[in-house]
């Protein structure tokens, strides 16, 4: 039994036997990382294409879209298989995700639009383009289940086909089409309408599907439940929101008969004098609308209410949620004046204001189906309804819906007893803008002065932009950046996307035009430049610009508003956006391009959260450097089998190299070499850095009660005797890869880095861990590096004294500048816990590093 | 004066409708046709300063196209944009008299700029 234990805790360590026998050996890992790459590489140059030629740019047809995605799927499988190789298999829902996006992208290059002849659909099975099919009130939170997997109730609708069937069975097309006739609507045709459709007979076809649906529906969620049933008119909730035009009826219970009575409710609504005088409003043709009606499985709400995720006629950066008791519709129908929370948007949300209603009635469901008003029990009027966590996922919920369907959303949700939230409707909320896109009184064409930048850095996507520059500093800003804004920042990041759709353009210091932000800029069709050098010195905080990025990729920032060129660039792309054939055959890309696995990480990086082949990639290459970084830590069992080199350096950093290929340029069986001799170019740039003239300060710092540990700071000399190198630093290399495991007496550290030509193709990794110290002096210290890290534009995610800093898709040059910096820095730090006597010491020391004083 | 008449044959609509939109918003007018045979009916009617046409459709293709229209027009300019780009394909349309020829997916902006040329306008 013992040896059961001690095996499964060898094998959950890495280190079973049979694992180390048949494990391959690096080079092996590290080719079959490379061929990993080289697919990722071309399916993201077919995806950048793609991109490009169904832009709106080019004249395009069907051939080039069959080849193209025939072409990125063959990438895509290959990619997948040599991950699978290098992974062991152990992904095996990623080839269920692939298919079925697959799957969905098939569909819409050869079949027909799915669910079209479907009489009822389901939600799951419903995707965003079947808006006439379900209507826009259901398309829209099929997106929000499918692909924001969000909570949504389970929900099927009864589709416009099924609409024009029950319609014309019961001879009402001719009535119906008759209604405008371009003399105006009569209202007695309308009673008429309306009453023959209340008491018409269903046709079997569509019972049958009723039936089935729900049947269907029972085994998904028990017979105890009931119905919201709904409209979802073809283009409720697109352009017009016509909220509260149509019937809404609740709490059905789950019999074919009262579904029934609940269909033809709901469908008459269409013909009320009401609805028929907002659609005549909206130059509706009367009769011509047609109506889907969703049937969604009632929440057993605590509470519900409405989120505005944009907080009307106030600052763009607050949202509001309204909450009451029991059902919401007592809120959206004013029957209640309910709690209201206003929440400054930011990557923690904060709550700025709060009222609570009195909420004196709510509305409860009954327990043999509909609703009743109550007056609400003196434990629970007037407090209040939501508690701080609530507010916060409400909140974050908000966010995620604008920022998908790139507008201000108008949510309604509910929560459960068990403090579930659940949105059961998002629709665009028609709100004015206000925003920093207006700065300046506008300049005319001629009146433009020198450019403040011209032909510098790199093209991303073409147009132009005009707006006040938000310089950014820090990622944690991002939250402050205000609507309209220039975003202006040092280093390229996907996580802009939560606010791409509403910025004016995007400029950046450093940056590549593969990068995952740039294909998000694409898709937002956000003017963007990379690769300025300075564009964060050049320009200044709250400016007002105009940028330009043109056809042929000149690039050009002017100052003011030059708004002749703006209109200019707008004009062909909004025309063009009005071919239907166009934007469908574009909207295949939502399938492909938007990336939503960006931050590896949260818990929620995994297979089942990709939603585009985009995914699917970032996925893989994530992981795929995840294999690296743990199968390289094995290092120094690697000696045993590989030459080893020591590294003669000016400084005792006591580092063996295990070159697997081009990583060093010394001679065939010497054990030493020395810097020059480093051919890595990632573990050269660190070493430089390490080597920097007084970073690596050679006495012990005294540690006071902590003495006795200070011999531990400083390395020993090394024994060089090859059964000797427990505890020492290892580096593995090849020309464009590195991992290097660093031990400097308490503190490990690692860094896995590929830095190539192909920026694409970069990444670093970065995690540190431990010290000599008490907690607190090791986290200033944390905090330190944490501090100096996002600096150079990394990702860090700290916990306690562990920091883990990521980076990829940057360019080598930019790649190596941070490397040198943290190899500086790792010498730097090596013992700075110890003098970090209080929280101002990490401001000092930041700046000291930074200015490149490295005296302790 | 009269505006410049271009007509645009290809079978897929999305090509048509976006030839369409972009070039009427230059000025030109524009019609466009899925099937070259009312295609080269309407030429019968009336001129064309461009004809834009698909090389390889269903029934008549664009090499018919071409000798149609020079036929008719012998000053009418003929461009010519397939999805089936080769070498041989160019060299016959080029023989042919085409003005200019492109692979599919072609760039509205140098689509324009051959069109300008075509017309000797700047």
């Amino acid at each position: 039994m013992n040896k059961g234990l001690v095996g499964r805790l060898r094998t959950a360590l890495g280190l079973s036997e049979s694992r180390k026998r048949h494990a391959p050996s690096f080079e092996l890992l590290f080719r079959r990382f490379r061929d990993v790459l080289e697919s990722n590489n071309r399916a993201i140059e077919v995806i950048t294409d793609m991109g490009e030629k169904l832009g709106g740019d080019y004249l395009f047809d069907i051939v080039y879209v069959e080849n193209a995605y025939a072409q990125l799927s063959d990438e895509l499988t290959h990619s997948m298989q040599r991950f699978n190789l290098l992974t062991e298999n152990r992904y095996p829902v990623l080839h269920s995700v692939y298919d079925r996006i697959d799957t969905q992208i098939r569909e819409m290059i050869y079949g027909s639009p799915p669910g079209q002849d479907r009489m009822v659909v389901f939600l799951s099975d419903t995707t965003r383009d079947m808006v006439h099919t379900v209507g826009g009130k259901f398309a829209s939170l099929a997106e929000v289940k499918n692909s924001l997997s969000l909570r949504v109730p389970e929900a099927f609708v009864i589709t416009t086909r099924a609409f024009d069937t029950f319609i014309s069975s019961q001879n009402l097309t001719l009535l119906v089409e008759s209604l405008d006739n371009g003399t105006g609507v009569k209202e007695p045709v309308l009673d008429e309408v309306r009453d023959l459709i209340v008491h018409a007979t269903i046709p079997q076809e569509l019972e049958e599907a009723l039936h089935s649906a729900l049947e269907n529906l029972k085994t998904k969620c028990g017979e105890h439940c009931f119905l919201a049933v709904r409209s979802s008119a073809e283009d409720e909730d697109g352009e017009s929101s016509f909220a509260g035009q149509f019937e809404t009826v609740l709490n059905v219970p789950l019999e074919l008969r009262a579904l029934e009575d609940a269909y033809r409710k709901v469908v008459a609504s269409l013909f009320s004098h009401q609805s028929v005088n907002y659609q005549k409003q909206l130059g509706y043709r009367i009769g011509k609308l047609k109506m889907a009606v969703g049937c969604m499985v009632m929440v057993d709400a605590l509470a519900s209410g409405v989120i505005y995720s944009t907080s009307p006629n106030e600052d763009t950066d607050t949202l509001l949620i309204n909450a009451t008791w029991g059902l919401g519709k007592a809120i959206v129908e004013g029957q209640t004046d309910g709690d209201f929370y206003k929440v400054k948007k930011g990557v923690l949300p904060e709550l700025v204001e709060v009222k609570k209603g009195k909420k004196e009635r709510m509305i409860v469901t009954l327990a043999e189906g509909g609703t009743d008003t109550i007056r609400t029990p003196e434990t629970m009027a007037g407090k209040s309804c939501l508690a701080g966590e609530n507010v916060q996922e409400l909140s974050r919920i908000g966010m995620i819906l604008e920022g998908h369907f790139e507008r201000p959303q108008d949510i309604e949700w509910a929560i459960d007893r068990d403090e579930r939230i659940y949105v059961v409707q998002s629709r665009p909320l028609m709100i004015e803008q206000k925003d920093w896109s207006e700065p300046t009184t506008p300049v005319s064409l001629k009146d433009i002065g020198p450019p403040l930048m011209s032909h510098k850095g790199i093209a991303v996507q073409k147009g132009v932009g005009v707006g006040r520059v938000f310089i950014l500093r820090h990622a944690d800003e991002i939250g402050n950046v205000p609507r309209g804004a220039v975003l202006v920042s040092r280093y390229d990041s996907s996580s802009f996307v939560r606010i791409m759709p509403y910025l004016a353009a995007i400029v950046t210091d450093v940056g590549t035009p593969t990068s995952h932000m740039a294909s998000l800029c694409r898709e937002f069709r956000i003017p963007t430049i990379v690769n300025t050098g300075k564009a964060t010195e050049i320009l200044s905080h709250g400016q007002a610009v105009t940028v330009t990025v043109g056809d042929e990729g000149d690039t050009v920032v002017y100052e003011g508003a030059v708004r002749g060129l703006e209109n200019r660039a707008d004009r062909h792309s909004e025309r063009i956006e009005q071919v239907y054939e166009f934007r469908k055959k574009r909207y295949i890309l939502r399938y492909i391009v938007p990336l939503n696995l960006i931050d590896p990480s949260i818990d929620q990086f995994l297979p089942e959260r990709c939603k585009t082949l985009h995914d699917v990639l970032r996925f893989i290459h994530e992981k795929s450097v995840m294999e690296l970084v743990d199968k390289a830590r094995y290092g120094n069992a690697m000696i045993k089998e590989h030459a080893a080199v020591k590294l003669e350096l000016p400084v005792p950093a006591g580092i063996i190299v295990i070159d697997i290929g081009g990583g060093l340029n010394s001679t065939a069986g010497s054990e030493h070499a020395s810097f020059e001799q480093i051919a890595s170019l990632p573990l050269r740039a660190v070493i430089k850095g390490m080597i920097h003239p007084g970073v690596w300060h050679a006495d012990a710092v005294s540690m006071k009660v902590n003495d006795f540990l200070s011999s531990m700071i400083r390395v020993p000399e090394i024994a060089f005797q090859r059964n000797d190198y427990v505890g020492y630093n290892v580096a593995v290399a090849s020309a464009e890869y590195t991992n290097l495991n660093l031990k400097f007496g308490y503190h490990f550290t690692v860094i896995d880095c590929y830095c190539s030509e192909t920026a694409r193709n970069n990444h670093l990794y970065f995690r540190f861990m431990g010290g000599a110290t008490d907690i607190t002096k090791r986290s200033r210290r944390v905090q330190l590096i944490a501090e100096i890290l996002k600096g150079y534009g990394l990702t860090i995610e700290t916990k306690g004294d562990l920091i883990i800093g990521r980076i990829g898709n940057m360019r080598r040059d930019a790649m190596e500048a941070i490397l040198e910096q943290m190899g500086r820095l790792l010498a730097y730090t090596r013992q700075l816990d110890a003098v970090m006597h209080d929280d101002f010491a990490v401001e000092r020391y930041v700046r000291n590093f930074l200015k490149g004083n490295y005296e302790l | 004066m009269d505006r410049y008449r271009i007509m645009v044959i290809d079978d897929e609509k999305i090509v048509g409708d976006m030839a369409k939109i972009s070039l009427e918003q230059d000025g030109y007018e524009v019609e466009t046709f899925l099937n070259p045979a009312p295609a080269l009916s309407r030429l019968q009617e009336t001129k064309f300063d461009v004809v834009v046409t698909d090389y390889k459709m269903k029934g008549i293709d664009g090499m018919e196209v071409l000798k149609t229209v020079k036929t008719l027009y012998p000053d009418t300019k003929v461009i010519m944009i397939t999805a089936f780009a080769n070498l041989d394909t160019a060299i016959e349309a080029l023989r042919g008299d085409v003005h200019d020829f492109f692979p599919k997916p072609v760039r509205i902006k140098e689509l324009k700029a051959s069109i300008r040329r075509a017309l000797g306008i700047q």
